[in-house]
């Protein structure tokens, strides 16, 4: 089974199941890194490096949740930028 | 010099004002989006100088229309009722934000209801008017009303009591110290300092930041205690 067809169960299933897209996540950490202050190419390079750990990870799994594909990342992140991955982490919890 | 006194007090309440965080925490989520959605740094400026004005204007408002409403009651002398209730409210606002300012969970959420939390970073999420920013700006502080009533209380109580000219000068410290913090931060934000960086300080710090908080409440109900209660039932033969 490969990583296309893991399907992201979002919001303990009150919004609609779909199917796991990289360039989704690739643009979320491009964004987090972006508002840490890291260089554009900086933060594509880093966002390249996470979807690739992270697809590697989903490799095996049919189901995830979006918290669990979320935590994932942000520990796959704090490899390469700790402040942007603190702030991936708890960016429901700002408030 | 015997206006330094409620002066000095008015200081001290804008700066336990200025230690709750919700303000703070809406800004840090409006910079960190605009600067990660690639928005130009002059939208960032004014989605931030909109959203400062929001919260400066309307903390000026709320004292402003708190100590109109508190001269329409009691006119120019604060019965030492009134100042003997302003204790007891400080006091139980202490307890208050010791139990629960922060939630107990990672990040710096905090005690606001899930519901508003998520309308309000939905909202700061989403928006990129300045109209909007200032919107969110005065929102921020309506929506911590329940623990900043405590100082603002106060400091109508003793502007008062004070000259005309006076009262101006309070009403401005007040809104000086209280938004001390959070124009520290926004010009941070403004000058590309790391945001991430910002809140991971807060976040390490809240149990901190909760502790001094609820200290200085009852630090500011101590004051008001020995300046005003005490005095008022010595001078007044217990008005109480």
């Amino acid at each position: 089974m490969s990583a296309s067809t893991t399907y992201i169960v979002k919001r303990q299933g009150k919004r609609p199941t779909e199917a796991f897209k990289a360039e989704k996540l690739h643009a979320s950490i491009v964004a987090v890194c972006l508002s840490v202050q890291a260089p554009i190419g900086q933060a594509e390079a880093t966002a390249s490096s996470v979807c690739n750990e992270v697809t590697v990870w989903l490799d095996e799994k049919p189901e995830v949740t979006s918290e669990d594909l979320r935590r994932k990342a942000a520990i796959v992140l704090e490899k390469y930028h700790q402040d942007a991955a603190h702030l991936y982490k708890h960016h429901h919890m700002v408030i | 010099m015997d206006a330094i006194n409620p002066l000095a007090t008015i200081a001290l309440a804008g700066l336990i004002h200025a230690s709750f965080q919700l303000s703070i925490s809406t800004l840090t989520l409006l910079g960190s989006h605009t600067v990660g959605a690639r928005a130009s740094k002059r939208r960032l400026l004014k989605l931030i100088y909109g959203f400062s004005f929001g919260a400066v204007l309307m903390t000026l408002l709320t004292v402003s229309s708190v100590t109109l409403w508190v001269q329409i009651a009691f006119g120019n002398m604060v019965p030492p009722l009134a100042w003997a209730t302003t204790c007891g409210l400080l006091l139980g606002l202490s307890v208050a934000v010791w139990i629960f300012y922060y939630r107990k969970e990672p990040g710096t959420s905090l005690w606001v209801p899930r519901g508003l939390a998520r309308y309000l970073m939905s909202r700061t999420k989403a928006t990129h008017v300045t109209a909007e920013a200032f919107g969110l700006g005065i929102t921020s502080v309506v929506a911590e009303m329940l623990f900043i009533i405590g100082p603002i209380a106060v400091t109508a109580l003793l502007l008062i009591e004070l000259e005309p000219i006076l009262q101006l000068t309070g009403l401005a410290v007040y809104t000086l110290t209280s938004l001390l913090p959070f124009l520290f931060v926004a010009a941070l934000i403004s000058n590309g300092y790391n945001i991430g960086k910002i809140q991971r300080w807060r976040a390490a710090n809240k149990g901190f930041l909760q502790f001094i908080a609820g200290c200085g409440l009852i630090v500011l109900a101590f004051c008001v205690y020995v300046n005003q209660v005490s005095q008022g039932v010595a001078i007044g033969g217990g008005g109480l």
